[in-house]
């Protein structure tokens, strides 16, 4: 009889804390800009941003695993050059107009220690998805002074080949390989 | 249009840094390759040129069109068909449009020309589908509508010429197809342009093959069904992905009309084609210079 009653009140007990422990981010549209570069005939990097983007995060610490999953407006593209904008929009490089959103869903995060130290997961640009893997630089969460809700922000980076995804214009004048960094803040649920 | 993209070709990394009197002879093939006027003018115009010479006997000359638009796709793209992109299903449509006008010529079936222009929308839509269904419903069926009715008059227009001299479907050809060549590469993009400009130039010399003997090639259903289907798939994704204007393919669709209703003098075939081929180019010229008001320069 006692045991039954400690077991009851232990799973209780520990149901709660176990969804405590899985913590769950939006992600901030307004401190979040993916980034990509891009040699330009072997002359100089180009740098390009998407300004919309959204999507959500689950962190459990305790348990050391987490989920993130990025939606990006492909239309959003911005290099600062207006014209260049939309040759970027259009079909002979991320074809906004057939495919207006990039993604990335994760299928594995990794830890070092209580950090997330990188994640696994596919890429899905002009409906090709590849398997990428974010290296994460930078990691930190607390509660923002200004908002007053609790935050993590977060530095990516990886490499991918933009003709692994179809996306082949101008090469290989224009180059390949593509950086992309994911600076992202996401505020708690 | 196409020097500014020769400076992107010639320009390739590779040989940033090294001595240009350096370069070995595979590179300066592939570089010759990667050239967006060899892949959309010459490699389309040679290949073209090749096979109407060959297939004129067999009366098949019309392969010229499908044959250009290959050696394009082929150096340009590739023919990977996954995700079948809307670029993609233009070049499996003017495939399969190739295959279908060999069949209705061969077999004779030309009661089947009164269902290609329903059989082209139909195309239309289907190669459209995915930008449509990102739209509104409303703008859905105003887009969808107006792809199907512009590749449906090309259709229709381009093989009412199949009865009159031939020199009229080649001529209304080479202007459509440069037109929407070059219409699509000042409307921001660069594979459209070269799908544009690969039929353009492919019957071109189909054109100067008549030109050239002063004689008439005819050049049946299989020049007129993958030329007026690839052109008009072609214009209609470059307005709905890119910057075409829409006023822009009803000058581009009034060429075969143009071409069909003009009175040719004389019997010089040479002199016939001059005079068509100035009529539909200021039919093309126009559509170019609309888009070009609209979106300016190009950006690459």
């Amino acid at each position: 009889m006692h045991k039954s009653v400690f077991a009851v009140l232990a799973i209780g007990v520990a149901l709660p804390l176990s969804a405590l422990a899985a913590e769950s981010y939006s992600i901030d549209p307004a401190h979040t800009y993916p980034h990509f570069s891009i040699s330009h005939l072997g002359f100089s990097t180009m740098q390009g941003r998407f300004d919309k983007t959204s999507g959500s995060i689950t962190l459990d610490r305790a348990a050391k695993s987490g989920s993130v999953e990025v939606a990006i407006e492909t239309a959003s593209v911005s290099t600062g050059f207006a014209k260049r904008d939309e040759h970027l929009r259009g079909p002979d490089f991320f074809n906004a107009a057939e495919f207006p959103t990039i993604s990335y869903k994760s299928t594995a995060v990794h830890f070092k220690g209580d950090t997330p130290a990188s994640v696994d997961g596919n890429l899905t640009i002009s409906g090709v998805s590849k398997p990428v893997t974010l290296k994460i630089d930078a990691f930190n969460c607390g509660t923002n002074p200004m908002s007053k809700k609790d935050t993590c922000g977060a530095a990516a980076s990886a490499q991918i080949k933009r003709s692994d995804f179809g996306v082949k214009y101008g090469l290989p004048a224009v180059g390949d390989d593509v950086k992309l960094v994911f600076e992202i803040e996401a505020i708690k649920n | 249009m196409l020097g500014a993209l020769r400076q992107i070709s010639s320009a390739a990394p590779a040989v940033v840094n090294s001595p240009q009197f350096d370069i070995p002879r595979e590179l300066k093939l592939q570089e010759l390759l990667n050239h967006p006027a060899v892949q959309a003018g010459l490699a389309p115009f040679l290949a073209a040129l090749v096979v109407a010479e060959l297939f004129q006997r067999v009366r098949l000359s019309g392969l010229a069109i499908i044959a250009g638009f290959a050696a394009t796709v082929y150096l340009a793209s590739d023919f990977n068909f996954e995700p079948l992109t809307a670029s993609r299903k233009i070049v499996l449509s003017g495939l399969a449009g190739a295959a279908l006008a060999l069949l209705i010529d061969l077999l004779r079936l030309h009661w089947l020309r009164l269902l290609l222009p329903v059989l082209g929308g139909a195309v239309a839509i289907w190669t459209a589908q995915r930008i449509l269904q990102q739209q509104e419903p409303q703008l859905m069926l105003q887009w969808g509508a107006a792809c199907a009715a512009y590749v449906a008059i090309l259709i229709w227009g381009m093989d009412t010429l199949l009865d009159q001299e031939p020199l009229r479907a080649a001529s209304a050809g080479t202007a459509l197809g440069i037109g929407t060549g070059a219409a699509a590469l000042v409307g921001a993009s660069a594979l459209l342009g070269q799908f544009g400009l690969a039929i353009g130039t492919a019957a071109g010399a189909h054109l100067l093959i008549q030109m050239l003997t002063n004689q008439a090639l005819p050049a049946g259903r299989l020049f007129t069904l993958p030329l007026a289907l690839i052109a008009g798939l072609t214009a209609c994704i470059a307005v709905l992905s890119a910057r075409l204007p829409w006023y822009a393919l009803a000058i581009l669709a009034c060429i075969p009309l143009a071409v069909r209703l003009v009175p040719l003098p004389g019997n010089s075939v040479r002199i016939q084609s001059m005079l068509l081929v100035l009529l539909s180019f200021a039919f093309a010229g126009g559509a170019v210079y609309l888009t070009w008001r609209v979106a300016g320069n190009v950006p690459f």
